[in-house]
């Protein structure tokens, strides 16, 4: 595939002040413990109080962030809503879920139950739009987002001119408490996540959706495209799929100015990108971004707005570096991104 | 395929010609109200299921389970050897996912902290992964869930993929089972017939909830030609639109539906009289069948090709469901049969159309497959013979 996607407009509610236009991390938002909290926007800026009622924790992040990335993008409407979600509206999933088990099958009332279908954002969405044209979701934990990039690239190949794309996660309470019972929370925040000296993810959540577009219109940056590996087996079989994804997009490692890792602070689940950081650190900058947003199934979507807008201000935030690598000009950013040691992708970003 | 009609395509073959039902008694769903509902249940305990794929792992939930029986016999009909160097994919769709066993353990792992091991087959993509793991499928997997057309959306973005020359081939379909969760779910709704469901009956109530895995694999002409294969159908139109009119019910227009079946035709190059069969989305609720045969008529006329729902065999597969109806559209394109739609006495008034009742002989070469889900999601195929 040979089309580009330009990014016309983004939106992102995040564990840090990113609904805020001017923000570019002055300050940061640390983690509560061993999970991150999104910091949620006054939603009715973004949606109809009425609608606002019925929705669901994840439904107002998406719905919002949507709002915000079709507005900045100044669309009328789209050719398509493709969102990406690996859990769901899970506070209403566990509500419905709890309300089964606790009253025995019985009084139970179908909102939670109609929130918690996997689609309910995308459709959600689609409804406050009046959109009533190609409508996915793909649930497939870390490539949950990753699939939506890819679909939009097929779609303008396809002929479709602006494309709105979103990942969406929340947590609950208790589901938090269920990952630190299950041992899978990192509480130890004396060391930095690429220092690999830790165990264990620190959830986050959010929600950043864009439109991108066939057109340049306004774009700072465009998707050159996306690769995708599944469960490699070992560090050259991981590799081999970067460097063939590179080759593809005629560039490699090295000719890259700015490269993000997913890095968890898992050191079992970073593996492949840990040890493909000193590589990636001897010509390019470096950085890192799930201490910023935590580790959740579409943490790829708020790396892509972290990229896009690194592109815009043609500045790497502090709190985002790892290396010391100058760099004069961001042209172009690597996304390597991985979930819980099964899933990575890498997606490539280039200014406009 | 593995359903309330058998645990393989034959199966299913053979009670479809038959017009025998899988919908029955509750034997298998823990429920309070197993006594009252009529289910479509696959007639395999959890521990069958894990004998006929040679599989006891623990980890296993049902969602699993299903996706795995299916999608290893529809790899082993297509006779294909995953190890021949060509790019091969998963592309699975589920709603309940590992729901199945999250609902029986939650209230323990919130209460004492036990079987926490079940948080990790909770999500929608474990099932795809458990799938592509016992196929070995590695260049590709991802999951969709749009509701009751999920399936219909893995078959399209199967189809595009081959197009876009990112797969040689993919393995699409769905899986769902059944759980306390969804069944409790559509009994809020009320939209659940206690007795068998009667689709585009004038008397319908509501539908029967199903459980099944579904798989068909598709592949490129290039490599269907290179390893010298034989394919069984073609998809030659696929559409996918959204409704936009609410977060459950189909518009009583059928916009989306009558976009969807539009653009699947436009695609296929076929005129509407070319259809010879339409497996009806028909899920026995007064709104769908209303909307469904409204946006039939929006798109037939007066010259309504044979049609029939197969909801009242199998029941409603949620995510499978396009999965089931897409291998069953193939049985009637290979056995040029059409299966008839069981349980109907009496058109509906509005549109007075009447399904095929009776097992029935007739010439299929082009199918239309339709999907409609909650969120809008309205999905068709157009399925033609070889």
């Amino acid at each position: 595939m040979g089309k580009k996607a330009y990014i016309i407009g983004s939106g992102c509610i995040s564990p840090q002040n990113s609904t805020d236009p001017n923000y570019f991390f002055e300050t940061v938002n640390g983690p509560d413990t061993d999970h991150f909290n999104a910091v949620e926007p006054s939603y009715k800026e973004h949606i109809n109080p009425n609608m606002l009622r019925r929705m669901g924790r994840a439904i107002k992040m998406g719905a919002s962030a949507a709002r915000m990335a079709v507005t900045e993008a100044g669309v009328e409407n789209v050719d398509a809503i493709i969102s990406g979600t690996g859990l769901g509206c899970f506070e209403d999933s566990e509500k419905f879920l709890l309300a089964i088990i606790n009253n025995d099958e019985q009084f139970l009332t179908p909102t939670s139950f109609i929130q918690s279908t996997h689609n309910t954002v995308g459709s959600q969405v689609a409804l406050i739009m009046q959109c009533k044209q190609y409508n996915y979701t793909y649930v497939h934990r870390g490539f949950s987002f990753d699939s939506c990039v890819m679909d939009a690239l097929m779609s303008i190949e396809e002929g479709k001119k602006n494309i709105l794309i979103g990942g969406i996660e929340e947590h609950t309470p208790i589901y938090i408490e269920l990952y630190r019972k299950a041992k899978k929370l990192n509480a130890d925040n004396s060391h930095k996540y690429y220092e690999g000296k830790t165990k264990g993810m620190q959830m986050g959540e959010g929600s950043a959706f864009f439109v991108v577009s066939d057109e340049k219109k306004n774009a700072v940056s465009a998707i050159e495209g996306i690769g995708v590996a599944y469960k490699p087996e070992s560090t050259e079989e991981f590799t081999e799929k970067l460097n063939s994804f590179l080759k593809s997009k005629n560039t490699d490692l090295g000719k890259t100015d700015l490269v993000l890792f997913g890095i968890s602070g898992d050191k079992d689940h970073d593996k492949y990108l840990l040890e493909t950081l000193p590589l990636a650190s001897k010509n390019s900058a470096t950085g890192y971004f799930k201490h910023l947003c935590g580790d959740h199934h579409t943490a790829g979507s708020f790396a892509m707005w972290l990229a896009n807008k690194i592109i815009e201000k043609q500045r790497i935030p502090d709190a985002v570096k790892i290396n010391a690598v100058p760099k004069e000009k961001i042209n172009s950013v690597l996304i390597i991104n991985g979930y819980i040691g099964i899933n990575y992708s890498f997606t490539l970003l280039t200014k406009c | 395929m593995i359903s309330a009609i058998g645990n393989n395509v034959q199966e299913a073959y053979v009670n479809l010609s038959n017009a025998k039902s899988g919908i029955g008694k509750v034997n298998y769903l823990t429920t309070r109200y197993k006594d009252e509902y009529v289910l479509g249940e696959v007639k395999l305990s959890n521990e069958q299921l894990m004998d006929l794929i040679g599989d006891h792992s623990p980890a296993l939930n049902r969602t699993s389970l299903l996706g795995i029986a299916a999608a290893k016999e529809a790899l082993k009909h297509s006779g294909i050897d995953l190890k021949d160097g060509m790019r091969t994919g998963l592309i699975s769709s589920t709603t309940v996912a590992g729901m199945c066993k999250t609902e029986l353990f939650y209230g323990e792992m919130v209460s004492d902290g036990k079987h926490l091991e079940v948080l990790d087959a909770h999500d929608c993509g474990e099932s795809t992964e458990e799938i592509a793991d016992h196929l070995g499928v590695k260049d590709f997997v991802t999951t969709i869930s749009t509701a009751c057309s999920s399936a219909a959306n893995a078959v399209m973005l199967g189809c595009r993929m081959i197009k876009h020359g990112m797969l040689d081939r993919a393995i699409v379909g769905g899986v769902d089972s059944l759980s306390k969760f969804t069944f409790n779910g559509f009994n809020t709704l009320m939209i659940l017939d206690k007795e068998w469901c009667k689709p585009f009956d004038e008397n319908r109530k509501g539908l029967n909830l199903g459980e099944a895995g579904a798989f068909i694999v598709i592949e490129s002409e290039a490599a269907l030609k290179k390893r010298k294969g034989k394919a069984l159908a073609k998809v030659i139109g696929y559409a996918n639109s959204n409704d936009a009119y609410h977060q459950t019910a189909s518009s009583p227009d059928g916009i989306g539906a009558t976009t969807a079946i539009k653009q699947a035709l436009e695609m296929s190059g076929l005129s509407p009289a070319q259809i010879d069969y339409i497996n009806m989305h028909g899920t026995g609720t007064p709104n769908n069948d209303q909307s469904e045969s409204k946006a039939t008529v929006n798109v037939f006329g007066n010259a309504i090709p044979k049609f029939s729902s197969t909801k009242a065999y199998t029941g409603h597969t949620l995510a499978a469901a396009a999965g089931v109806e897409a291998v069953i559209s193939v049985l009637s394109l290979q056995n040029n049969k059409i299966f008839p739609n069981l349980n109907f006495t009496t058109p509906i008034s509005e549109f007075g159309l009447v399904p095929v009742t009776k097992v029935t002989d007739a010439t299929i070469n082009n199918v239309l497959s339709n999907s409609f889900g909650f969120g809008g999601n309205c999905s068709s195929l157009v399925l033609s013979k070889v």
